[in-house]
């Protein structure tokens, strides 16, 4: 073929031109550390990593709300533990109220009973980020409401709460509750933490009760009827204490389920969108390598000419 | 037999002959760097004498014409070529447009475990993508602590930058569609100047070369390099006939010879954007050229790439808000929407909501603060699929609409790609047969200049000659 004036520079200029743009692709990619970053570079790769970034949102979030749900557990934990040693106390002058103690002793016995509602009322009326734990979903005012009568004896504790408990997602589709309901007079749903109609429990009734009974010094009345009742409610607490530790573990192991994810889907998306850094860098070094062979060789062309040999 | 003066006569002419040949290496020269100049070559033909018995004796030489070099099935080649590469270039322009508008990148370093402080404030990814996966998280957060104010106000926050978003995106790409639309315009009028162009040069060629056909060298470069102008914007049939070049669009003859029969004209159809006709009405198809590349990336690519943020925009505003009505908020109104709007365009976080997030109805009952099955359901809508997105989550619709718009210009980058290589190909074909070559017409001068000192030379001896006969007699 004919080589004119033209036609040396232009394809110089063209050679020059693709070694450029390749250099420049190379260096972003070597600065960058990453093989795609448009969506013109690698289309799948982009559509395969952006729904694994929205996987690893979900996933952040899910451990966000399991890690809230631990809170929460937590503190019904602390909850369950401490009525669990007021429901023991309970049993035990249940127990040691007998016909050998004076009514002086019981009314003793009596007035630390009232302490303990009082006690117990306070720990279900346990605020957590703001709202009442223990109403099920009315998390606005206090569950519990205590009623006192004309000398200073709890007459009445009413539950304002209601049975229904709020779940929220620790994993896609799957829904989690930690607080069960103060209450749950219903026959149906989560059992309720102090009272439910199904297994008879009811702290609060049975303690007054046998606070009632002990001022009146009816200890035939503690025995027949207050020991059995507060039974039922230890065994109540015992249920719940054992179902928390059940629940903290799973969350435990979602937590770091979520962990385990997370890495896997940051290496899904690094094997998708990640440049492999030594091959990238030995392919700049060739390309800048022809770059500066190109630049050479055809500087010293361009300055040939016939110009220089005629006269 | 020429005689003294005749042979005079034919030094004088051998002089004007390699003086010529002089000026055309200069004009080449002079040309060296014009790209539409096809090379000259002087074609120098022997004259005859007056018979003798001897035999023909030759008179000498003179410059029979000027020729240009060119190869008519290349120029040919070439204007079809440019119709191709002014489509895609357009196209590929417009696309990269369209790409650059939605914002979407990855950027491993400011995404993934431990990327999120690294994004903050130094351009992380704030794509429509990541807008939908926040708002999402802020309902699934709002769900663990339903009666939170400050849940609340996350929500509202990332709904209303998620608004902000989508319209901009919309907005983007309707100012794309109506810079594209202006492209158009200004390219239609481009190719009327130069339809005009080409018959004032049809008119001027003929008038030149009424003498010599095919002579106007200078003038026909000059069409070639209009048609080829022309070409780029829009694909058009050159034929050549004695009225000069005559151009048709599509069937439609635009112009012969010096008179100009057609223009193009836009016109704003029914729906869409600009489309192109001649000004007497006539529709055409255009099949290449910027105009075409320009008016089918606008209605291909990036309108199906809009529909798809509207499509999204109005499925996020439906299935929100039909989740939301019915829910209860923290005072225990219910039925309020929680975005305004049907699509891209106008959706907006409700401005009374927006102004209290207490009002956020996130409880399926009323009077129960702690209730969140309505968040739990806004935060589930991540993973559920719509029919209205052919049966994917709004992300995936998302991911999908922005890869068919990366396969389309990856797509394209390879055929533009493609199409570089035929045009240097071409071209330097073009270059072998039409170009100047320093070295040829620095020879050429040397040789002409030499020739012209042997014909002084020749006009000396003569001369010589003639002194010596009218010297004869003293």
């Amino acid at each position: 073929m004919r080589v004119t004036a033209n036609s040396f520079p232009s394809a110089l200029i063209n050679q020059l031109g693709s070694l450029a743009q390749r250099q420049g692709r190379l260096q972003e990619q070597a600065s960058t550390g990453q093989r795609v970053s448009t969506p013109s570079d690698d289309p799948t790769a982009m559509r395969r990593v952006l729904d694994l970034q929205s996987d690893a949102a979900a996933n952040t979030q899910y451990k966000r709300n399991a890690q809230v749900h631990q809170e929460m557990a937590t503190v019904t934990g602390t909850t369950l533990k401490s009525l669990n040693k007021l429901s023991s106390r309970a049993g035990e002058i249940a127990t040691l109220a007998d016909g050998l103690k004076s009514p002086q002793e019981l009314k003793i016995y009596g007035r630390e009973v009232t302490q303990m509602i009082q006690q117990a009322v306070q720990l279900m009326n346990t605020k957590q980020r703001g709202k009442y734990l223990f109403g099920g979903t009315s998390t606005d005012q206090p569950p519990f409401v205590m009623a006192t009568g004309p000398g200073g004896e709890i007459s009445s504790v009413t539950y304002q709460g209601n049975a229904s408990v709020a779940e929220s997602e620790i994993g896609n589709g799957e829904l989690f509750n930690t607080v069960p309901p103060g209450v749950n007079t219903s026959g149906s749903g989560p059992t309720g933490m102090i009272a439910d109609s199904r297994n008879g429990a009811d702290l609060f009734a049975h303690l007054i009760s046998l606070q009632n009974n002990l001022l009146a010094g009816n200890t035939s009345a503690v025995s027949a009827v207050d020991r059995p009742q507060l039974a039922s409610d230890e065994d109540n607490l015992i249920q719940h204490m054992g179902i928390n530790g059940a629940l903290q573990a799973r969350l435990e192991t979602a937590v770091s389920q979520r962990d385990d994810s997370a890495l896997a889907l940051e290496k899904q998306v690094s094997s998708e969108a990640d440049a492999d850094l030594s091959q990238t860098i030995v392919r700049l070094n060739a390309t800048m390598t022809a770059y500066q062979a190109a630049l050479q060789g055809g500087g010293r062309a361009m300055n040939l000419s016939l110009l220089d040999y005629i006269r | 037999m020429l005689g003294l003066f005749g042979a005079l006569n034919m030094g004088t002419r051998a002089l004007q002959t390699q003086r010529q040949g002089v000026e055309v290496a200069g004009h080449n020269l002079a040309n060296v760097n014009n790209p539409v100049y096809a090379r000259q070559r002087i074609s120098i033909s022997s004259t005859s004498g007056p018979d003798a018995n001897l035999g023909s004796q030759g008179a000498g030489a003179d410059v029979a014409s000027i020729q240009r070099l060119r190869s008519q099935v290349l120029d040919n080649q070439i204007v079809a070529e440019d119709s191709v590469q002014g489509s895609l270039n357009a196209q590929q322009k417009a696309l990269e447009y369209a790409q650059a508008d939605m914002g979407q990148q990855i950027d491993r370093l400011a995404s993934g475990a431990e990327g999120a402080s690294a994004a903050q404030g130094v351009g992380g990814a704030h794509s429509l993508s990541s807008g939908l996966s926040e708002l999402f998280s802020a309902f699934q957060s709002l769900s663990t602590d339903p009666s939170s104010v400050t849940e609340r106000q996350v929500v509202v926050m990332k709904a209303a930058n998620l608004a902000t978003q989508f319209s901009q995106a919309d907005d983007r790409l309707a100012r794309l569609s109506a810079s594209l639309d202006d492209s158009v315009k200004t390219d239609v009028s481009s190719a009327n100047e130069l339809l005009s162009e080409i018959a004032r040069l049809n008119d001027l060629i003929r008038k030149s070369e009424l003498n010599l056909p095919g002579s106007a060298n200078d003038l026909r470069d000059t069409r070639q390099m209009k048609i080829e102008s022309l070409a780029g914007l829009v694909k058009v049939d050159a034929a050549e006939d004695a009225s000069g070049m005559s151009i048709s669009i599509n069937g439609t003859t635009m112009l012969t010879g010096s008179t100009v029969l057609e223009t193009l004209a836009t016109y704003q159809p029914a729906t869409g954007g600009l489309l192109v006709q001649t000004a007497s009405g006539t529709p055409l198809a255009l099949t290449g050229g910027s105009i075409e590349g320009t008016i089918t990336a606008r209605d291909g690519a990036i309108a199906s790439l809009h529909k798809d943020v509207n499509d999204l925009a109005s499925v996020l505003i439906t299935e929100v808000n039909a989740l939301h009505q019915p829910g209860f908020s923290l005072s225990g109104s219910t039925g309020a929407k929680f975005f305004t709007g049907s699509n891209a365009t106008d959706i907006q976080v409700n401005s009374t909501i927006a102004a209290n997030p207490t009002l956020i109805q996130v409880a399926g009952v009323a009077g129960a603060a702690g209730d969140n099955t309505v968040a739990v359901a806004l935060g589930q809508l991540s993973t559920r699929t719509h029919p209205a997105l052919n049966g994917q989550t709004l992300n995936e619709y998302y991911a999908s609409s922005i890869a068919s718009i990366g396969q389309s210009l990856s797509t394209l980058d390879n055929q533009v790609a493609d199409q570089n290589v035929v045009d240097q190909m071409l071209s330097q074909q073009r270059d072998s047969v039409s170009g100047v070559s320093l070295d040829e017409e620095m020879t050429d001068m040397v040789r002409f200049q030499k020739a012209f000192e042997a014909s002084a030379r020749l006009i000396s001896t003569i001369s010589d000659m003639l002194d010596i006969v009218v010297n004869l007699k003293r």
